[in-house]
């Protein structure tokens, strides 16, 4: 909550007159009846002159209240949007600083709701309270005061009646809230049976689920409808208990004020002022009702938008680092008894790992689903911090340089390919900023993309859709490949990165792999033995533990497991 | 205008059983304003007697504040009951509308969901029905009170003063014409804010969900950079159209407040002349605030329903979708698992051609491997198989029979089928794995799993088989997903068979520990199997070797590879470096 208020702070002037300027157009509301009462009382017996003077001061009442409230409207969009559009931009930047256990532990689509409606939300609550939230309390127990300017003894009538309404108000609030988000998690369930169907609409068609699904949605349907109708049932008090409180009160109201009257004690407009005051009453609360709930969604998003504030980049660079690596080293990456654990996980993903890749060589890493490849090279990269042991880079620990730098110099080609909106040329440029024509043609060559790319309309700027959904899964892997060749890195890593190309394709691109001119480093991540065996030294990886290591020759030899994975690949057929 | 006749006449045809609620609570919404307007009337009345000091009727005032209480309580009940009777058509009525709209999402061709982003389906469903019910209970709660005050106190007015009347009628139109002229300019200010903040929103997607790549490649500094940039716009149109919008309210006011002082000026003369008394022109102002006051919440709700409209329309949109080709009703008898494709046409749309004239004659029992390049039409021929598509031209035959005439329930139960793409439901293992036999026991399941090799992973999870799963798998692996749905299968146990990629994800070692349980279950059974792991698909019986939507050589592996094409090459291929 503090987090998402600090940012009000930029607005403070807004923040202060726009509540003010409203308060002050609720003030001239106020003197609305007096000047009623006046006509009533004064005017009915000295004529018309008076009559239209008072008339003018209504007029002038009204215009200077439009003043007031259009300068204060302005003041709170400005600070609404302002404070809103501030918090997104470091919310943005602070999403961006997460690692990849942050991104895990919190997951991407509710980082999203929070980055868009939680945000909206909150302005929209901004907005609203800075307009609204003093008007209504000051309209109300300004009413009061005002009546105790005019007749004290009639005022306490006000005194009995507001405590009364205030306990009606936020009793109903109080038992409503949760309720509401009893609702809200009803509806959530029903939203989950829905997307269900959708992307799992073959399953179900193809086990004949449809009727069975449809009954499971009526029935969560109908537990939804008895969960908002009993919300319903109790807000819906608020309004008539109002009105019958508000009414009781004028009449009691009435009734004081005729035997304050037949007393002599005050007038007939008094009366009618009074009247009036207590009719305004009425009018506030119902807005104030309405107000309430939506500063109460406000509450629960900015505590949701807190909440992803208070989470801290797991892997912060150390205050010490030299962005300096000693590329002349022998040794491009180094494993020394390294264990990696995910944070809500009781078991070591990867244990006690040691290795030593020298600069220039291919290493090839195998193994089976969960073995662990994919948390090997994320290490490397520094995506996650070892949890155990050491990982030095060309002879430095992998921490002792800056994120930045440290990926500067890998290029990486991750499991899923993802691209981004915009033409192929951008996407590939992203592992360059300032790619030459030349350059971009080369990477396409060497990842195999060229061939499609020309096929498309306006080749390199053929734009891709958001996810690249205009590709096929081949085409964006080869296209991730590109992006990364142009990155020229002393360290290239593929993980798993070819899957989806069909192999004549996929042993096109080792074999231009292998001849790159600058000869990095490379890691090759795959389940297929056939992208492997040419590796200068292959890993092999079984529930997380390095099994055995070496040429695919060495490995026939003395590796059971990487003879099984061989078999069951090649059937035992003679390569 | 026609558009909303027909979603009206839609709304009406499914409110339509709420009818007698509906009279009910128009009833009572002109008993509370009838309750409302004499209120004024009344304490006007009581004004009128409490004049000077010593010249208090309390014989009259009584029984007029009496008569107040009563009014009071009677209008307090009635809005109660009428919020009531609201709430629970409103909330019915949304009920019905989803069931319907679930419903028909069953009766949609499989076409319709591949080619409609969930996201939006989804949110016609939930999100554009919740945007209709709050319309639809505000448009009950204020515009049947809202227009009955309005009427009401122009009657009751009237009656009591017409001149007065006239200039209040006269004065409060200005307060629409202002809101209108204010929402007209800012509309077109919120659809640009719209339309920023569409893009926004897909950039925070997109830089999220593809953080992985953002990182490996420091990205971040230009990704901030870019939605900085965004941000910005959108901060210059939400203020304008935030706060153009805004002005409606403090406009209208200020067109009241007018009113409020034509009245007091009129009436107080027409006090002067004796036409009015002192309490009538109480009642009088009173008066002219409440009626003014419907005006501001009328044009309030009138955007309010507008949107709910169009959020309705999209709801109908969806329910009046074509519905799939109506079932065949024949079953199958003896089924011996003949297939056969007769000049089989298909493609997804008309300008793209992809299957043409595939004709095809499986036996019983037979094994039919497909492979080929991405796209080459390998699980086309699965969605026509399985009626998920219905073909364009031409048949297939199961068991002599055009499996059009076939009910689908039949056709696909006579199918066991594992898509690459693992989907589970979330739900506990075991419901999973019963999907296709809600019967099976418990160990049955366990049986099948062990084939499988699914039951190790499962007995280490941390409730076993009742371990519940999150949506789309949750923590699982792809490979153990992928163990699963083989499994789902295996406990099915169906007359014939479609495996496409099944084993993609799961690596070769345990792919081969498995097979066992393939060759178990694919045991005298016709079966279809597309793999682009050549390894797996070497014993089959035929293999289609399929390019572009056309079948370019078949046989099996020996023949095959004897006639060094396409296969020959694609085989020697995964062995090259």
């Amino acid at each position: 909550m503090k987090k998402v208020l600090i940012y009000l702070k930029k607005y403070i002037k807004e923040t202060i007159f726009a509540p003010l300027l409203k308060m002050s157009e609720a003030l001239l509301e106020l003197f609305v009846p007096i000047v009623i009462a006046n006509i009533v009382d004064v005017g009915i017996s000295s004529g018309t002159d008076y009559i239209i003077k008072q008339c003018l001061i209504l007029l002038a009442l009204g215009a200077l209240g439009l003043l007031f409230s259009v300068s204060a409207q302005y003041m709170s969009a400005r600070a609404a949007v302002g404070m809103a559009t501030d918090l997104k931009a470091d919310l943005f930047r602070h999403i961006q600083s997460f690692s990849y256990a942050e991104h895990e532990k919190i997951g991407a689509s509710t980082l999203i709701t929070r980055m868009t409606s939680d945000i909206n939300q909150v302005q929209s609550g901004v907005n609203l309270t800075l307009r609204l939230f003093l008007r209504s309390p000051f309209i109300v127990f300004g009413s009061m005061i005002m009546a105790f300017t005019l007749d004290v003894k009639s005022a306490l009538v006000f005194v009995v009646c507001i405590p009364l309404l205030s306990v009606v108000v936020f009793s109903v609030m109080a038992v409503t809230i949760p309720k509401y988000k009893n609702v809200q998690e009803k509806l959530d369930s029903l939203l989950l049976t829905t997307r269900e169907n959708l992307s799992g609409v073959r399953v179900f068609r193809a086990f004949c689920k449809e009727q069975d699904e449809i009954e499971n949605f009526n029935e969560k349907n109908s537990v939804l409808n008895i969960a908002q109708r009993a919300v319903a049932k109790i807000s819906s008090l608020t309004n008539p208990l109002t009105f019958i409180i508000v009414n009781i009160s004028a009449v009691v109201l009435i009734w004081i004020g005729a035997i304050r009257v037949d007393s002599g004690d005050i007038s007939q407009g008094t009366v009618i002022a009074l009247y009036n005051y207590m009719a305004q009453i009425l009018v506030e609360l119902i807005k104030l009702a309405n107000l309430i709930v939506s500063i109460t969604k406000s509450i629960a998003s900015a505590g949701r938008i807190s909440k992803v504030f208070e989470v801290q980049d797991s892997t912060v660079d150390s205050e010490t680092v030299i962005d300096k690596f000693d590329f002349k080293s022998k040794i491009a990456v180094q494993f020394k008894d390294v264990s990696f654990k995910y944070p809500d996980s009781s078991e070591n993903s990867l244990q006690n790992i040691s290795f030593v890749a020298n600069t220039g060589e291919t290493i090839g890493i195998i193994g089976g689903t969960g073995s662990g490849k994919t948390t090997l090279v994320n290490l490397i990269s520094r995506f996650y911090d070892i949890t155990g042991g050491e990982l030095e880079i060309f002879g430095k620990p992998v921490t002792s340089v800056t994120e930045k730098f440290l990926r500067d110099n890998i290029a990486i080609v991750p499991q899923k390919a993802e691209l981004f909106k915009g033409s192929i040329r951008d996407n590939i440029k992203m592992g360059k900023m300032v790619a030459t024509e030349e350059e971009l043609n080369t990477a396409l060559k060497i990842s195999q993309a060229e061939e499609f790319v020309l096929k498309k309309d306006g080749e390199l700027d053929y734009q891709i859709e958001q996810y690249g959904k205009n590709l096929s899964g081949g085409q964006k892997q080869r296209l991730a490949i590109a992006r990364a060749i142009i990155k020229n890195a002393p360290i290239l890593i593929l993980d798993d990165s070819a899957s989806a190309l069909d192999l004549a394709t996929d042993a096109k691109l080792r074999k231009a792999l292998k001849e790159l001119p600058q000869n990095p480093t490379v890691f090759i991540v795959s389940q297929r033995v056939s992208a492997v065996m040419n590796s200068d030294k292959i890993l092999v990886l079984d529930d997380g533990e390095l099994v055995s290591s070496g040429t695919h020759d060495e490995l026939l030899k003395n590796s059971d497991v990487y003879k099984e994975i061989c078999n069951s690949q090649f059937g035992g057929e003679e390569q | 205008m026609n558009m909303k006749k027909q979603t009206l006449k839609r709304l009406f045809s499914i409110i339509g059983k709420y009818k007698p609620m509906l009279i009910l609570t128009i009833v009572l919404a002109l008993v509370f304003v009838v309750v409302s307007l004499n209120i004024p009337i009344l304490v006007g009345d009581a004004v009128d007697v409490i004049i000077d000091k010593g010249k208090v009727n309390f014989d009259l005032l009584i029984p007029i504040l009496v008569k107040i209480v009563i009014v009071v309580l009677l209008g307090g009940i009635s809005q109660w009951v009428m919020s009531i009777i609201n709430n629970y058509i409103t909330y019915n009525t949304v009920r019905d509308i989803r069931k319907i709209a679930f419903n028909k999402l069953n009766k949609l061709p499989v076409k319709y969901i591949d080619s409609n982003p969930h996201g939006s389906i989804v949110s016609r469903i939930i999100t554009d029905v919740d945007t209709f019910a709050d319309g639809l209970l505000m448009g009950f709660t204020q515009v049947f009170t809202g227009i009955a005050t309005i009427v009401g106190t122009l009657i009751f007015m009237l009656l009591m003063s017409p001149a007065t009347t006239v200039a209040v009628i006269v004065l409060t139109p200005l307060s629409l014409f202002a809101a209108k002229f204010i929402s007209g300019k800012t509309y077109a200010l919120f659809k640009k804010q719209s339309e920023i903040r569409a893009d926004q929103t897909s950039i925070t997607e997109e830089m999220i969900t593809n953080e992985k790549t953002v990182k490996a490649f420091n990205y971040e500094d230009k990704a901030i950079e870019d939605f900085v940039k965004i941000n910005n716009d959108l901060s210059k149109v939400s203020l304008k159209a935030i706060f153009f919008s805004s002005l409606t309210n403090p406009v209208t006011r200020f067109v009241n407040s007018m009113v409020y002082m034509a009245v007091a000026l009129i009436g107080s003369l027409s006090v002067l002349n004796g036409v009015l008394s002192v309490g009538m022109l109480v009642s009088f102002l009173s008066y002219a605030n409440q009626y003014t006051k419907p005006f501001n919440e009328i044009s309030g709700v009138i955007t309010e329903l507008q949107n709910a409209i169009a959020c309705l329309n999209r709801v109908f949109d969806l329910i009046y979708e074509d519905e799939y080709a109506p079932d065949g009703d024949e079953r199958f008898e003896n089924n011996n698992g003949t297939v056969e494709f007769k000049n089989v046409y298909f493609s997804y749309s008309p300008d793209k051609p992809l299957i043409e004239d595939f004709s095809l004659k499986v036996n019983p029992g037979e094994t039919i491997a497909i492979v080929g390049p991405t796209g080459c039409g390998k699980t086309t021929l699965i969605n026509i198989l399985m009626r998920f598509y219905d073909v364009n031209k031409g048949e297939i035959l199961i068991n002599s029979k055009n499996i059009k005439d076939i009910s689908r329930h039949e056709l696909r139960s006579t199918f066991g089928m594992v898509l690459q793409e693992t989907w589970l439901k979330s739900a506990t293992i075991l419901e999973n794995l019963k999907m296709g036999v809600p019967n099976a026991t418990e160990e049955e399941v366990i049986e099948a799993a062990k084939l499988t090799r699914a039951h190790s992973f499962i007995k280490r999870l941390p409730d076993g088989y009742n371990t519940v799963i999150g949506e789309s798998g949750g923590s699982l692996s792809e490979g153990q997903k992928q163990l699963l749905c083989i499994t789902r299968v295996m406990v099915m146990n169906p007359q014939m068979l479609i495996l496409d990629e099944a084993t993609s994800s799961i690596d070769t070692r345990t792919e081969l520990k498995i097979s066992k349980a393939f060759d178990l279950l694919m045991k005298n059974k016709t079966s279809f199997v597309v793999a682009h792991r050549l390894s797996t698909i070497k014993d089959a019986d035929r293999i289609l070797v399929m390019k572009d939507g056309n079948v370019i050589e078949i046989g099996n592996h020996n023949e095959l590879m004897s006639q060094k094409g396409f296969y020959y090459n694609l085989y020697k291929s995964q062995f090259e470096i």
